[in-house]
């Protein structure tokens, strides 16, 4: 049995590993950081596949690793953005392929991470709150709050700006 | 919030680095390369295992298991979740091989059906033989086109090291939906690694009774097209307003099933449509499925 889980979860990636990198790209707006966010997810869920319960569970216990992975190449890079100089960096994470005169992303940038982070999981990935609160560690309630509390402020936002 | 759509549209759309899936198949590589170790290490355990499980199934069958199959794990995989005798035909794995040339990995995995009551008179040779047919004509064009890329490559100046980082792997094999006592689903899929371009999923739907495909309309009647196309209608808009997204229209979006439709028979034995990746909405969703309810 363990030796089908470990196949299903081989296909699994294979088949969604655009969809990881999008999640990842979301994370870290790097391109090389959001394909080592990817690989390192990879190797550790084929190295820990013997902790997944269910055969149905792959997918939200692949993100919750992947959001990890994202997560630490973020602390990673904001580490190495206080040494160097700032200005430098600025636009040059946002590259050609990813919509970015979009009003909305600029808007959605500044919210706090984890909102963010819960917004694109809900809207772009399209998990169930349950997933989302599973993946992120936050309790169900807390993750409608934020994503109620980042939807209103959005709203907001854009209406300053659509006037 | 349409912006939120567009900005969706343009997240799905977002351009994927090529290095990915070759760093996504390094790790996979590494992974299986792992496992083969690990299980040489315990390879004596499984094996008895392997014998014990066949101890307890009838003898007779026993024969024919041995005389017919490969011995492979994932045989006996398959062989542990199924019930030995069920229904009046199973699947089984007919013959499972894997090759490699030129850095091109070829993992193949056919299935047949077996009738169980040889005194039936029914016989699906003719569909085992599609089968059969058909793996071995997808595998044989898969690593034709593997091959094709390989020489573009190599021409373009890639290295044969290079090539060989690529992993390339070419997998046939099948899963089964559902062997109730009323029927046998399964699909058999034909994969490229480096492409989704040419995937191919077929699926077989057998009355155990009988040996016989079955088909859409006689499950759901004569006036069948018109029916799953209102019942797929009614669950798109379901599913929309449920923040699911399909295409339009305009965008290629459904518009009706044809007598072709892919389909499998589920636990309640009800038909499950399916469409390929891509067909109806945005690869992100994969395959997409919808139960008909009559």
């Amino acid at each position: 049995m363990k030796q089908m889980l470990y196949e299903k979860l081989i296909q699994y990636i294979l088949e969604n590993q655009d969809r990881f990198y999008r999640v990842a790209y979301s994370y870290t707006r790097h391109q090389e950081d959001a394909l080592d966010a990817v690989q390192n997810a990879v190797c550790k869920a084929l190295e820990a596949y013997k902790s997944i319960k269910k055969e149905d569970a792959i997918k939200t216990w692949f993100y919750k690793i992947l959001i990890n992975e994202c997560l630490k190449m973020v602390k990673k890079r904001k580490g190495i953005l206080l040494t160097e100089d700032i200005s430098e960096q600025g636009e040059a994470y946002y590259e050609k392929g990813y919509e970015q005169d979009n009003d909305l992303e600029k808007e959605l940038d500044r919210l706090e991470d984890d909102i963010q982070g819960i917004i694109r999981l809900r809207f772009f990935e399209e998990l169930s709150l349950k997933e989302i609160s599973y993946i992120t560690g936050f309790n169900l309630n807390t993750v409608k709050t934020k994503l109620y509390r980042g939807l209103k402020k959005l709203k907001e936002n854009m209406q300053e700006v659509d006037v | 919030m349409r912006k939120l759509e567009i900005m969706k549209k343009s997240y799905d759309n977002m351009c994927i680095p090529g290095e990915l899936s070759i760093r996504v198949q390094q790790e996979i590589t590494k992974s299986r390369q792992k496992q083969e170790e690990n299980r040489n290490a315990v390879g004596c355990r499984r094996r008895k295992r392997i014998l014990f499980g066949m101890e307890t199934a009838a003898a007779a069958v026993c024969i024919l298991f041995t005389a017919a199959l490969n011995m492979s794990p994932v045989f006996a995989n398959e062989a542990e979740q199924l019930p030995v005798i069920g229904g009046l035909a199973r699947i089984l794995t007919f013959r499972t091989y894997e090759a490699e040339k030129d850095d091109i990995a070829v993992s193949v995995e056919i299935p047949t059906i077996e009738r169980i009551a040889e005194e039936t008179k029914v016989t699906v040779d003719a569909i085992n033989r599609e089968i059969l047919a058909r793996c071995n004509q997808y595998a044989q064009e898969a690593v034709q086109r593997a091959e094709e890329y390989r020489t573009a490559f190599l021409e373009t100046g890639g290295t044969p090291e290079e090539w060989e980082k690529h992993n390339i792997n070419i997998t046939v094999g099948y899963e089964i939906k559902q062997h109730g006592s009323d029927y046998l689903s399964f699909v058999v899929r034909g994969s490229e690694s480096w492409t989704n371009a040419c995937n191919e999923s077929r699926y077989y739907n057998l009355d155990i009774e009988t040996g016989e495909i079955v088909t859409l309309k006689e499950l759901l009647g004569s006036d069948y097209i018109e029916l799953v196309n209102r019942s797929i209608r009614e669950q798109i808009d379901e599913r929309r307003r449920a923040g699911e997204t399909f295409f339009s229209a305009e965008e290629g979006g459904f518009s009706g099933i044809s007598e072709e439709a892919n389909f499998y028979i589920n636990e309640n034995n009800r038909p499950v449509i399916v469409f390929e990746k891509y067909e109806i909405t945005s690869g992100s969703a994969g395959e997409v499925e919808f139960e008909i309810i009559v």
